[in-house]
C-alpha cells in the first residue's frame, strides 16, 4: 500500500510514492514551468504506467501550488511547507534541531526541540539568494547548474560579492569577472555571499544549534553545503531525498490522516487523460475586485480561488452539501 | 466643498455619518482596492511606504467622483508619516487636480487654535448650529467605537462560536447595514444591535482556540486591504484574535496624550524593553507584545509596511521579548504584492507552529 505527496513549488513539482514503513518507493523532480496543472498530469500519468489506483491509499499537498493540486487530484491533507519539512527530516532523525532549506523561491529556516517546530522565519519580500538566482547564474556563466556547486570548491581563495540583493550582486559579479577573476573564485564568492545573506537575513536573531539539515533544491550543491559549514563551524547533514523533503513530509501527513479517518477523496491516478482549463477573470460585484481563477475539469467547474467573500470558492462545497 | 478622506479600517462608516451630520457632501473613496494601489504607485515615490500609496489612489479614486477636498490627520512625529499631507499635497497638484487637503494635526505640535481654525474651514460650509455639529462629532465617535467593538468581539469570538462563521456573517453583515443606513442615528441603533446579537454568540464550550494577538504599523493592521485580509484568513482557520490598535484606541490616545495619560497599559508593558516614544506606534507594538502574554495569547503577529522605521526597530526588539516569554512571534512585511500563496504559507505555519507546541506543553504535563 503507498502513500502519495506531491509538492508544487515555484520551480520544481515533486511527486513520491512512500510505503508503509515509510520508505520512498518512488520519486520524481519535474520542473513546473509556470504549469502546475501540466505538470501534476504527467507526473500522475508516469505512475499510472505502473501503479493502480487502488494501491494508493491517501494523497497530500504542499508548496505554494498545493491548493491547486489538491483540487486536482482530490487531496487528503493540504499543508504548509514548513510542516511538511520539519516531518519529513523528523522521520529521518528525531534528532535534527535545525532545518536549512532553500528552494527555488523561498529560503526558510525551522528550529526544533523534542521533535516539535519551536520557531521558523521565512525570506521576506525578497528572493535574492534562492534557488532562482542561482539557476540564473549558471545560465549567465554557461554552467550547468548540477556542476554549480563543483566549481566552488575548485576555488583557491574567495572573491567578495554583496549578497544582500540579487541585482546587486549579479552586477558585482559581472564587475569582478571583468577585471579577470577566475570564475571559480567567483563561484565560491556568491556561495558565500548567499549564506551571508541568509543568515543575516533569514536567520536572524535564530539560534542554528546542531545537528542541522540542510534541504530543498538548493542543498544540491555542493558549494552552499560547504559555505555553510566554513561559517557555522560544524558538519551539517544533506538527507538523501534533499530535493523531495516536503512531498516526502506531507505524504507521511497523508498517512497518518488515513489512519485517524481510513477514508480517502484521492481522486485516482487516470487524471491525465482529464482536460484541465484554469481560467482568471476579475469580479466586479464589490469594490474589492478580486482576481478569480476557476478550474473546471472536462468543462465541470471543480474549483475556485481568490474571491474574499467565498461566493466563488464556497460553490463547490455548497453544492456537495 | 465635496470631501473626502483615505481609508482606514471601518472609519468610512464613522465619516459618512459625520458628515450626513454636519450636512456637507462627501465621497467616500471605494474600498482600497487594487485599481487604488495601481493608481497609488503609479505617482508615488518608489520608495515611500505602502499606506502612502493606497492613500493616494483613494483620494484619485474620489477626486474622479468629483471630491474636492481631502481630510487627514498629520503627524508631527519622527515617522515618514508626517511628511503624508505635505507630499501628497504637491504630487496631487503637480498632476493638475486642483483640491485643498485638511491636515488635522494633534493640538500638542500644532497649537489648539491651530486645529480649531483648520477645523474651521471645514465647518464653514455646514449650515447647522454649534449644538448640531457638536452633536454629530459625539455621534461618530460613538459609531466609530460601536464598530470597533462589535468587529473586537466578533473576531476574538470567531474562535468559539458552536455555528462555525456565524461571527463572520454578523460582523460583514453589520458592516453593510450600518453604512446604509438613513441618518446616523439610525446608523448607531443598528451597530447596537449588531453588538447585542454578537455579544450572544453561542459558544462551544469545548472549543479552546488558537488565540493570536495582531501588532505593528497602524494603518497595516486597521486596513484590511493592506494586509491581505489576514483577519479575515485568521478567522476562517478558527483563530481568535485580537487587536487593541483600532480607531477608536487612536482618537482616545491622541485626545489623551497632551496628558501623558494616554495607553498606560501599554506603556507600562513597554517600559522593560522600550521606554521611549520612537516614533509611529513602535513602543505599542512592543507593549503589545509583552501584554499578549500577560493575556494568555499563544503568539503574535507583527505587521508593517516594508521600510516601516519605528517598526524595523521594534522587529529587532520582539526576539528578545520572544525568548524571555516564551511566546512565539512571527513578522510580516507588506509591500505592493498581491499574490497570497507565500503569505498565507507563514501565516498557517504559524499556526501551525503555535497548536503543536501547545498540544507538547499539554503532553508534557
Amino acid at each position: 500500500m503507498f502513500y502519495l505527496g506531491v509538492d508544487v513549488g515555484s520551480v520544481s513539482t515533486d511527486i513520491v510514492l512512500i510505503d508503509e514503513n515509510m520508505n520512498v518507493i518512488e520519486k520524481m523532480y519535474l520542473k513546473t514551468k509556470g504549469k502546475p496543472i501540466k505538470v501534476i498530469q504527467e507526473g500522475l500519468k508516469k505512475l499510472n504506467e505502473k501503479y493502480d489506483k487502488k494501491q494508493i491509499k491517501s494523497s497530500g499537498v504542499t508548496g505554494s501550488g498545493r491548493h491547486i493540486a489538491a483540487t486536482i487530484i482530490g487531496a487528503d491533507v493540504i499543508k504548509n511547507e514548513i510542516t511538511a519539512h520539519a516531518v519529513a527530516a523528523l522521520n529521518l532523525d528525531k534528532e535534527v534541531k535545525t532545518i536549512i532549506e532553500i528552494g527555488g523561491q523561498d529560503s526558510k529556516i525551522i528550529t526544533l526541540n523534542n521533535g516539535v517546530i519551536t520557531d521558523f522565519a521565512m525570506n521576506t519580500v525578497c528572493a535574492a539568494g534562492t534557488g532562482s538566482f542561482l539557476d540564473r547564474q549558471a545560465e549567465r556563466l554557461d554552467i550547468p547548474i548540477e556542476k554549480f556547486g563543483e566549481y566552488a570548491l575548485k576555488a583557491n581563495t574567495s572573491i567578495r560579492i554583496a549578497g544582500r540583493c540579487a541585482v546587486f550582486a549579479e552586477s558585482d559579479m559581472i564587475h569582478k569577472q571583468q577585471l579577470g577573476y577566475s570564475e571559480a573564485d567567483i563561484i565560491r564568492g556568491l556561495c558565500e555571499a548567499l549564506v551571508r545573506n541568509y543568515l543575516n537575513n533569514v536567520a536572524k536573531g535564530k539560534e542554528i544549534k546542531p545537528k542541522v539539515f540542510f534541504q530543498g533544491g538548493v542543498a544540491a550543491n555542493i558549494g552552499m553545503k560547504d559555505a555553510f559549514e566554513r561559517e557555522l563551524g560544524f558538519k551539517i547533514y544533506v538527507p538523501e531525498h534533499y530535493n523531495m523533503m516536503g512531498a516526502i513530509g506531507v505524504a507521511i501527513l497523508a498517512k497518518r490522516a488515513f489512519e485517524k479517518t481510513g477514508e480517502s477523496k484521492f481522486k485516482g491516478l487516470s487524471l491525465a487523460e482529464s482536460t484541465f482549463i484554469s481560467s482568471s477573470f476579475d469580479c466586479y460585484d464589490c469594490p474589492n475586485n478580486c482576481e478569480i481563477v476557476k478550474i473546471t475539469e472536462d468543462n465541470k467547474e471543480i474549483g475556485c480561488f481568490g474571491d474574499r467573500c467565498g461566493k466563488w470558492s464556497g460553490r463547490i462545497n455548497e453544492k456537495v452539501l | 466643498m465635496k470631501v473626502t478622506f483615505p481609508h482606514l479600517g471601518n472609519v468610512y462608516i464613522a465619516a459618512k455619518a459625520l458628515f450626513q451630520g454636519l450636512g456637507i457632501e462627501c465621497v467616500i473613496p471605494p474600498l482600497s482596492n487594487k485599481a487604488a494601489l495601481e493608481i497609488g504607485s503609479l505617482y508615488s515615490p518608489e520608495e515611500i511606504c505602502l499606506p502612502f500609496k493606497i492613500q493616494l489612489g483613494n483620494y484619485i479614486q474620489s477626486i474622479e467622483q468629483g471630491a474636492d477636498t481631502v481630510i487627514i490627520t498629520g503627524s508631527c512625529g519622527p515617522c515618514r508619516f508626517g511628511e503624508y499631507g505635505e507630499m501628497q499635497m504637491n504630487i496631487l497638484r503637480k498632476l493638475g487636480y486642483d483640491v485643498k487637503f485638511i491636515v488635522a494635526d494633534s493640538p500638542s505640535d500644532i497649537g489648539i487654535r491651530e486645529l480649531f481654525k483648520r477645523i474651521g474651514y471645514m465647518t464653514a460650509y455646514s449650515n447647522k448650529n454649534k449644538i448640531q455639529k457638536i452633536k454629530s462629532l459625539f455621534d461618530a465617535i460613538k459609531i466609530i467605537e460601536l464598530m470597533d467593538s462589535v468587529e473586537g468581539e466578533a473576531r476574538y469570538k470567531s474562535g468559539f462560536e458552536l455555528r462555525k462563521g456565524e461571527c463572520k456573517r454578523l460582523l460583514n453583515k453589520c458592516k453593510s447595514e450600518a453604512f446604509n443606513a438613513e441618518s446616523p442615528g439610525e446608523m448607531i441603533e443598528v451597530i447596537q444591535h449588531y453588538n447585542e446579537k454578537i455579544k450572544n454568540v453561542e459558544f462551544d464550550a469545548q472549543k479552546n482556540p488558537i488565540k493570536v494577538a495582531v501588532i505593528g504599523e497602524i494603518y497595516t493592521i486597521i486596513e484590511p486591504f493592506s494586509n491581505l485580509y489576514i483577519e479575515d484568513r485568521l478567522m476562517e482557520m478558527g483563530v481568535s484574535t485580537k487587536r487593541r490598535l483600532t480607531p477608536s484606541w487612536w482618537v482616545k490616545n491622541t485626545a489623551l496624550s497632551p496628558l501623558g495619560l494616554n495607553s498606560m497599559d501599554i506603556k507600562k508593558a513597554s517600559k522593560d524593553y522600550m521606554a521611549l516614544c520612537i516614533g509611529g506606534h513602535a513602543r505599542e507594538c512592543i507593549g503589545e507584545a509583552v501584554l499578549a502574554k500577560e493575556d494568555g495569547f499563544d503568539g503574535a503577529i507583527q505587521i508593517f509596511p516594508l521600510g516601516c522605521m519605528p517598526e524595523i526597530v521594534s522587529k529587532a526588539i520582539l526576539p528578545k521579548i520572544s525568548k524571555d516569554l516564551g511566546l512565539p512571534i512571527m513578522t510580516l512585511v507588506v509591500d505592493e504584492m498581491t499574490g497570497e500563496a507565500g503569505y498565507l504559507t507563514r501565516v498557517e505555519a504559524f499556526i501551525d507552529l503555535l497548536e503543536r507546541r501547545r498540544e507538547d506543553v499539554l503532553s508534557r504535563c
